[in-house]
């Protein structure tokens, strides 16, 4: 880790807070809890994360989404689980089909918001994606969608897989960071996605201007995959971390997922500084191969991230807290 | 409107086309020369994996119709990248001229899996007459949208006082087709877009033409044109079921009118063009395309086997 920055955030890792593989009796939540995302009620914190049933017999998965309450005192302390997925799956020959990954929510007066991810699969490349929307009326229990189609589709230089929804306000205007996929890079077995973090921008969060840029430069390689753009408001700065990797060969160590960092005054222009990210992978333990998908807010004068370990989160995510955010 | 047949002009099977194709020339659109029409049409390559991949080619014909002055031998626009909606096909490619160059917009065709395809429409430039085109980027500029969820194709663009108008298809739903080992069938409407510039484009977001048929009709490539103060649509329709094999459930065309663009009373008595008793194009009548040279308004369309064998020209009487 780039531990000599001393201006870096400063995080202290407080441990796994979920397991999906320790949950008995639900189907459809047999591993994975990805892309953890908050919605703050008085008595708790519900997480909403993106599981996954059995795959099929050709190996195949799908997607929902569901959640965890966890106590505001405590947030380690699981105090609820959903039953049911918050939305079902697409019909058939929609976008969101075969899943339900990742889902980004917000409050809007009574109603919740729910931008997510859907899957689709096709037959040259593994899947397609594109950003959809659902809203609920019940504090979060349960969503449906404000169309069969998607809110967030292709575009001349967005051509595919649109993915990675981050919905936040701020001055009563709607921004939405997201992923765009560039191009499928060949290989000898599945093509594999490469994307970058964009941003759009709407009045009323159903239609959106894209700004049409990639925001954040790359490190590792030309096509690097960068996802999870969390974007927070702090010491009048615009703060986001991320989520990057290589194209080809990630699923290890060496080559997987690491959390980054980038600061803006304008939203637009971002300045990339891993070294001020602050976190790393473990020595040991659930999240030593790799970290990704970090969520980013604050509660009660603390700021805390939730973020996955080894697998993309197939055993859970963890929770860890800034340090000497007395600041805020 | 009555159109007098004036018989099939092109037979793809009896020529030598790019791309390894053989059969098909389907959805024929016109760029009118002053020597010659050039009609693009999308014909097909079998891929190893026995499915089809539509290719754009053209012929030029002379202006009398009777004599073909020229074949396409190379690749007009290329198939999308690996993963792009327009990997497995382009149809159709209808084309206009605008400052000097030609506008390609592409109906793009890519494969999925629980159903056969999805479709997004594209824009491509020819700096040449249209001889070859270049693509604006690798992503459509007309797609999926909150109420038109997938199947977004078949478009038709014109300009009307300084307006880019768009007409194409959306899709509503797949249905199973149970007498056919439950077989998915796609059910799509005619929408309307509006663009100042060509390439960002606002969806009217409705339904433009009613059902005939029944709510599962499927409603497909308009074609627009001005006569007589008023605007005119032709398109194709059939039912959802059955239309492969089935005489009365295949394609015919349909006919729309509107005097503001906005309000179209549909109309397809009024049409003036149906199958023939026998012949290529007695068993369906699709994809019709009108054009005008001179004084006259002429249609291309296909016939039977929703094209497989080649198009036919009508004019308007």
């Amino acid at each position: 880790m780039n531990a000599e920055n001393a201006d870096a955030f400063k995080w202290k890792k407080l441990g796994k807070v979920f397991d999906p593989t320790k949950i008995e009796g639900l189907d459809w939540m047999k591993e994975f809890a990805q892309a953890p995302s908050v919605l703050i009620f008085d008595e708790f914190v519900r997480v909403y994360f993106s599981c996954r049933p059995a795959p099929d017999k050709n190996g195949q998965y799908v997607s929902y989404t569901g959640f965890v309450d966890l106590n505001r005192k405590n947030l380690l302390e699981v105090v609820n689980i959903s039953r049911k997925p918050i939305l079902q799956l697409g019909e058939t020959g929609a976008f969101d089909e075969f899943g339900v990954y990742p889902t980004s929510v917000i409050r809007n007066g009574d109603d919740v918001l729910a931008y997510y991810g859907g899957w689709t699969r096709c037959e040259s490349v593994p899947y397609n994606v594109a950003i959809g929307l659902a809203i609920s009326h019940d504090e979060g229990e349960s969503f449906v969608r404000l169309g069969k189609g998607p809110v967030l589709s292709y575009t001349i230089d967005e051509p595919m897989t649109i993915s990675g929804p981050k919905i936040r306000r701020f001055n009563n205007q709607w921004y939405l960071w997201y992923v765009a996929g560039k191009k499928w890079a060949k290989t000898d077995g599945k093509p594999e996605s490469v994307f970058k973090i964009r941003m759009a921008s709407s009045i009323d969060g159903i239609n959106w201007t894209r700004y049409g840029k990639d925001l954040i430069e790359n490190k590792l390689e030309e096509n690097e995959c960068q996802a999870s753009p969390d974007v927070f408001f702090y010491q009048n700065k615009f703060h986001m971390f991320f989520s990057y990797k290589y194209s080809l060969n990630f699923r290890n160590k060496e080559r997987g997922y690491r959390i980054g960092y980038a600061f803006s005054d304008d939203m637009i222009n971002w300045s990339r500084d891993d070294s001020m990210s602050g976190i790393d992978v473990s020595r040991r333990g659930w999240d030593s191969e790799m970290i990704a998908y970090p969520h980013i807010f604050e509660l009660d004068s603390t700021v805390y991230m939730l973020y996955l370990g080894d697998q993309v989160g197939r055993y859970g995510f963890g929770l860890a807290q800034l340090q000497d955010s007395k600041i805020l | 409107m009555q159109w007098k047949k004036l018989g099939r002009i092109f037979d793809p099977t009896k020529h030598n086309l790019a791309n390894n194709c053989l059969e098909f020339a389907q959805a024929p659109q016109a760029l009118v020369f002053d020597e010659f029409i050039r009609i693009y049409f999308s014909t097909r390559e079998k891929d190893k994996t026995g499915k089809y991949l539509s290719h754009i080619s053209f012929v030029d014909i002379d202006k009398d119709f009777d004599g073909i002055i020229n074949i396409s031998t190379e690749t007009v626009i290329k198939l999308g990248e690996l993963g792009c909606y327009d990997e497995h096909g382009i149809f159709p490619l209808n084309v206009l001229r605008d400052n000097g160059k030609v506008l390609g917009y592409i109906g793009g065709w890519s494969r999925r899996v629980s159903v056969s395809v999805d479709g997004s429409i594209g824009l491509a430039i020819s700096k040449d007459n249209g001889l070859s085109f270049e693509k604006t980027g690798d992503g459509p500029i007309l797609t999926s949208s909150l109420n038109e969820p997938f199947l977004v194709g078949d478009p038709f663009v014109i300009k009307f006082n300084s307006t880019f108008h768009m007409w194409y298809i959306y899709g509503v739903k797949w249905i199973t087709d149970t007498s056919t080992n439950n077989k998915k069938e796609r059910i799509y409407k005619i929408g309307h877009a509006e663009s100042e510039d060509g390439i960002y484009w606002v969806k009217e977001g409705r339904q433009l033409v009613s059902d005939k048929l029944n709510s599962n009709e499927c409603q497909a490539l308009p074609t627009v044109f001005k006569f007589k103060d008023k605007y005119h649509m032709l398109f194709c329709y059939r039912e959802a079921i059955g239309f492969r094999d089935k005489k009365r459930a295949s394609y015919r065309i349909g006919y729309a009118f509107s005097d503001d663009l906005v309000t179209w009373i549909r109309d397809d008595e009024g049409v003036g063009i149906d199958v023939s008793e026998s012949g290529w194009d007695s068993e369906m009548l699709c994809y019709p395309h009108v054009f005008q040279v001179d004084n006259n308004f002429f249609l291309l369309y296909n016939g039977n086997e929703f094209g497989r064998f080649g198009f036919g020209l009508a004019v308007l009487e």
